[in-house]
């Protein structure tokens, strides 16, 4: 076992399908599904710097590739920080899910899923990992449509779509194959960059194929659909990182900056006008992550004139934004003992549970992106390079902060309504305001000092030799 | 193997009922596998549709075969044959194996997707030389047909339903037809291997899904 490739992506696929069958002991599965990917992120971390590493005297040597039928995959020391990320995002999901009712396959299968995720990132030919997606949606489904509800419209339409993007991707690499050596032929690389661009849409759910976003929210646990989704969405854009990087004719393609930066702006717009219009909470988190896919395809189009490191400069805050919102959904779910938290269940929220509350709006505040908050820092650049040139993008993004701004003030107004009297209300734990308050000071402090959230991703993208500048 | 013993006995036949038949044992697997995605897509019969999604995988034995050695050529009807069993399985476990009722008059529901699957399928058939020439050159017009054929009905059965019995045998039709085209541009074992992988859970989201919708209905 002193294979990069088998410590951080064969063991904790072992030991993800290892804790399946200790799922009926809830708290040891999820101590142990905690501690894991700690370990894992810690020593991914660790070897970042060189697979050599001398602790206590001991030399402790690691090789970087792993041969699996006929082909070989490699994992460098300088991709380990990309591990260390995602499985920190599974650590951080899976330290509190015991406080909520996420069903017994969510620590497992949580390890399981991150460490495929990682696979996504490494197969070779990378092309393949479009297969491994297409597994992840496999396995994701005992969690998005758990055991005694039937099977709903979301899940069906998230596995339809996630299956249709597979074959767009793998054709698009056998069809621009012998690219490098032919140059010229730009019918070819047109088909082929619209084949990426159609079944990366598939896959992130991009205006105007997102209809099953807002429906999963709304069917799932917010602990669980917050969770598959922030994997989702960072190993996807670490996926299309690895095709600018890999292929030369998407990379350097006459206005791919252009459509990225319309696509990134139609999410956007259409996720702020959507919001304005919702009244149900658990929507709502559906169309953020719309916003959110945008803002991460606008990232990838300043990267064309920015630093890479933009990217990375967003990642951790999106995370930890989506972290507590996550939380702060699914506190709100068990506090009202409801699954869809429509807007009527909401009147008065502020004076039956003022802790919970104060969090839903910094929340919101902070993953739309608002002064002050963690994830302003990293939106101000994109919008500074991206909608500096182009009018209808900068009405476009416009919008969609207004329609953001809408939706909040319309939510404040329905909870700071007078509570209507309905018999007795769950109380709120005083123990509650230890968490909020700790998330609200890491909102503010990574709004106040960026590099607090954006030091430990240094260096995270120097594998994208292409890309850097 | 099947194919060279048929195509044997056909050489013992007079010269033009050998180019015929020739002809007809070359394209008969492959709209014997059309039918059968056609038939899951019109009927809603638990039990007929097992057996259609069987003689979809079988019939791909043949064409296959012209493009791949045996044990590879294997690989996928008998991936698809192992889902189609783990299907048969869990139904019969929740008690959705019924009598196949073949002459039950069809509801206008059946006929329009009938009628949708069949004139695709005819399209596709005008269109495949120039999409041959355009994008498959490497690719044999009978192995287009099967695999764009299956692609397209596949497609057709994910987007008009969402019954999550026939949303798998959607998503395995449609893989299967891109498999089928896949095997024929480039052969790898790691593909086969997690495309392998991929249709055995499939298989095992179905029955899940077939069992949650049963536990369900019984709670209401």
């Amino acid at each position: 076992m002193n294979n990069t490739v088998l410590i951080w992506i064969a063991l904790p696929l072992l030991l993800g399908l290892a804790l399946v069958t200790i799922q009926r002991f809830r708290r040891l599965s999820t101590i142990l599904a905690t501690i894991i990917p700690l370990l894992l992120a810690g020593s991914a971390l660790l070897f970042s710097g060189g697979l050599n590493l001398q602790i206590i005297g001991r030399v402790f040597t690691l090789s970087d590739s792993f041969q699996v039928f006929g082909r070989t995959i490699q994992i460098t020391a300088d991709q380990l920080r990309i591990l260390a990320l995602l499985y920190f995002l599974c650590f951080l999901w899976n330290l509190i899910s015991g406080m909520f009712d996420v069903g017994r396959w969510f620590n497992s299968l949580s390890l399981v899923i991150t460490a495929l995720w990682g696979a996504v990132q490494f197969i070779s030919p990378f092309l393949y990992s479009a297969v491994v997606i297409e597994l992840i949606a496999l396995i994701s489904t005992p969690l998005l449509s758990p055991r005694g509800t039937p099977a709903r419209n979301g899940v069906i339409r998230f596995l339809s779509m996630q299956t249709l993007a597979l074959p767009l991707i793998l054709l698009s690499g056998w069809m621009v194959s012998g690219i490098e050596t032919s140059p010229s032929a730009e019918s070819l690389v047109l088909r082929g960059s619209l084949l990426v661009i159609a079944g990366f849409s598939l896959w992130a759910g991009i205006f105007p194929v997102h209809s099953w976003l807002p429906m999963l929210t709304e069917e799932t646990h917010p602990w669980i659909i917050t969770f598959l989704q922030t994997i989702m969405q960072i190993g996807l854009a670490l996926f299309f990182l690895a095709f600018l990087n890999h292929f030369a004719w998407l990379r350097n393609l006459d206005g791919l900056t252009q459509v990225l930066k319309w696509i990134g702006s139609l999410c956007v717009v259409s996720a702020g006008v959507m919001l304005v219009f919702q009244r149900k909470l658990s929507r709502v988190l559906g169309y953020i992550y719309l916003a959110g896919t945008g803002y991460i395809v606008l990232a990838m189009a300043s990267t064309q004139q920015g630093p890479l490191e933009l990217i990375s400069l967003m990642l951790l805050p999106l995370t930890f934004s989506y972290w507590s919102l996550g939380f702060t959904f699914s506190a709100l779910r068990q506090a009202l003992d409801s699954e869809i938290l429509d807007y009527d269940e909401l009147v008065g929220l502020v004076w039956r549970y003022p802790r919970i509350s104060i969090l839903l709006v910094a929340s919101l505040l902070n993953s739309f992106g608002m002064p002050l908050f963690s994830l302003f820092p990293s939106r101000r650049i994109i919008l500074g390079i991206v909608a500096t040139e182009s009018l209808p993008i900068r009405l476009f993004i416009s919008v969609g902060i207004l329609g953001m701004v809408l939706m909040l003030l319309r939510l404040l107004s329905v909870i700071l309504q007078p509570p209507p009297d309905v018999g007795q209300d769950k109380v709120e734990s005083p123990l509650l305001v230890l968490p909020v308050a700790l998330i609200l000071l890491l909102m503010l402090v990574g709004g106040l000092f960026p590099q607090f959230f954006s030091a430990p991703l240094n260096g995270l993208l120097v594998s994208f030799q292409n890309l850097l500048k | 193997m099947v194919g060279s013993i048929l195509a044997g006995a056909v050489n013992y036949l007079p010269f033009g009922w050998g180019l015929l038949m020739d002809d007809i044992l070359h394209f008969l697997p492959i709209y014997l596998a059309l039918a059968a995605a056609i038939l899951n897509l019109v009927r809603r019969q638990w039990t007929l549709n097992l057996i259609s999604l069987a003689v979809l995988f079988i019939s791909m034995i043949p064409p296959l075969l012209r493009i791949l050695p045996t044990p590879l050529a294997l690989i996928l009807p008998f991936t698809g044959l192992m889902v189609t069993l783990i299907l048969y399985l869990t139904l019969l476990n929740v008690g959705g194996i019924e009598r196949i009722h073949l002459f039950r008059r069809p509801t206008s529901g059946e006929i329009f997707r009938a009628l949708v699957g069949i004139f695709l399928i005819t399209i596709l058939r005008v269109f495949l030389p120039i999409i041959q020439q355009a994008i498959f050159p490497q690719v044999s017009l009978s192995h287009l047909l099967l695999s764009l054929g299956l692609v397209l009905v596949g497609l057709l059965q994910l987007g008009t339903i969402q019954e999550p019995f026939y949303l798998t045998i959607g998503i395995l039709t449609f893989l299967s037809g891109f498999q089928i085209l896949i095997s024929a541009l480039e052969f790898s074992y790691l593909l086969e291997a997690l495309f392998v992988a991929v249709n055995l859970l499939l298989a095992i989201v179905g029955a899940f899904f077939i069992v949650k919708n049963e536990e369900s209905k019984q709670h209401e």
